[in-house]
């Protein structure tokens, strides 16, 4: 984004770039760079913290009344206070176990069938939900993976690839999910909420199962797509 | 937690390896008060409005995205899997802070919100992207746009 900001005052237009990756700025040397110590995908910190978002938007925006570049690089002095684990968190629900003879569909079919009404809540509190890349309803989601475990390509419901809509529907199931369990109670960590979806959901064992189809495809698209699926630090040790 | 240090591997070798192409030129700019500049935000976390496509991986493409664009209609469809979404996902602004611009347009901290703000998928290469910077700083002078914010992921 640095790049981008240098590009854009080039072409004159002021810039100020906030960053989340200092060597980055320090690289690129945009004319104001903001580095704020969050997590990456927070470049404003803290969800739902109107007051601690507009610090950093006043800090960044201030920067483009300085007289003193080119080349301001400042660093933003707070953490994110709700980057750590919340104690005691615990899901608003508990999953209910499958059927010891179910497999990964089945399974996973009874799980969006327990968190829909979750998911609701959530899109009630948050006002929306990000779920809608693929083009196909969570109810829809386990018929369509399923051929893939079976190492059969099904027909794609819109103009992408099959390949492609699997990793959309991986996007969806995990927005999905991780909505859902956000729909009551404090704010749970982003990695309390990983550790959650990836150690003890359907949906995430089903990923990793779907992960491991795809590395051992043939199919090209497939092979692409594996590694935009389960996130490296989520791997268990079989899977790496 | 974004220090670099604190970036899980392989993630922290993929963030440092992405492209940060140098410069010859070295441009800074000024500009009015803050108080009467309005403000476009930049943001490269793949935002679309929804019914949209998705952004294809590595694409140097634009997507204009009105102003008045209901929370709900935003999409995010970044390639990487290595960043938090669970922040966007309780509160637009964490990424996209565009509740907090008109806030601060009502109280005249800035001079006005932008008509039409932008997503690019930040992995891209930037050497990819003159031609984008093209289109945006066109829009940007032709909205009479005097400060871009430009937010990562």
């Amino acid at each position: 984004m640095s790049a981008l900001a240098h590009m854009i005052e080039s072409r004159g237009v002021p810039s100020v770039a906030i960053g989340l990756v200092r060597p980055h700025l320090e690289a690129t040397r945009a004319p104001r760079s903001l580095f704020v110590p969050f997590q990456l995908g927070r470049p404003l910190g803290e969800p739902g913290d109107a007051a601690f978002q507009r610090r950093v938007l006043l800090h960044a925006l201030g920067l483009l009344e300085r007289r003193d570049g080119p080349v301001i690089l400042e660093d933003f002095a707070e953490d994110a206070p709700n980057e750590r684990d919340t104690p005691g968190w615990q899901p608003p629900f508990a999953l209910p176990a499958p059927p010891p003879s179910a497999g990964l569909p089945a399974a996973l079919a009874a799980a969006i069938a327990h968190l829909g009404p979750w998911w609701d809540r959530a899109q009630a509190r948050f006002g929306r939900t990000t779920v809608g890349l693929c083009g196909l309803p969570p109810e829809a989601w386990p018929g369509y993976a399923a051929p893939f475990l079976d190492g059969a390509l099904p027909a794609a419901p819109s103009a992408f690839s099959p390949a492609l809509t699997l990793r959309y529907l991986a996007d969806d199931l995990k927005a999905f999910c991780m909505e859902a369990v956000q729909a009551e109670g404090p704010a749970a960590s982003s990695r309390q909420i990983n550790a959650w979806f990836w150690n003890a959901t359907a949906a995430g064992r089903m990923l990793l199962a779907l992960r491991r189809v795809a590395q051992a495809s043939e199919e090209k698209g497939l092979q692409t797509i594996a590694r935009f699926l389960v996130p490296v630090p989520w791997l268990p040790a079989d899977h790496q | 937690m974004a220090r670099i240090d604190d970036i899980p591997e392989p993630t922290r070798s993929a963030v440092l390896a992405l492209p940060c192409p140098p410069f010859a030129d070295q441009p800074f700019l000024a500009g009015p008060p803050l108080s009467q500049r309005r403000v476009a935000i930049i943001s490269s976390a793949a935002l679309h409005p929804r019914g949209t496509p998705p952004f294809p991986a590595g694409t140097p493409e634009v997507r204009m995205l009105p102003a008045d664009l209901p929370a709900a209609s935003l999409l995010m469809s970044h390639i990487s899997i290595n960043f938090d979404r669970t922040g966007f996902q309780r509160d637009i602004n964490t990424a996209y802070p565009i509740d907090r611009l008109r806030e601060l347009a009502a109280e005249g901290v800035i001079g006005g919100v932008a008509a039409t703000h932008y997503a690019v998928m930040g992995s891209t290469d930037p050497r990819t992207m003159a031609a984008t910077a093209d289109q945006i700083a066109g829009q940007l002078r032709q909205e009479r746009i005097d400060a871009v914010l430009l937010t990562p992921v």
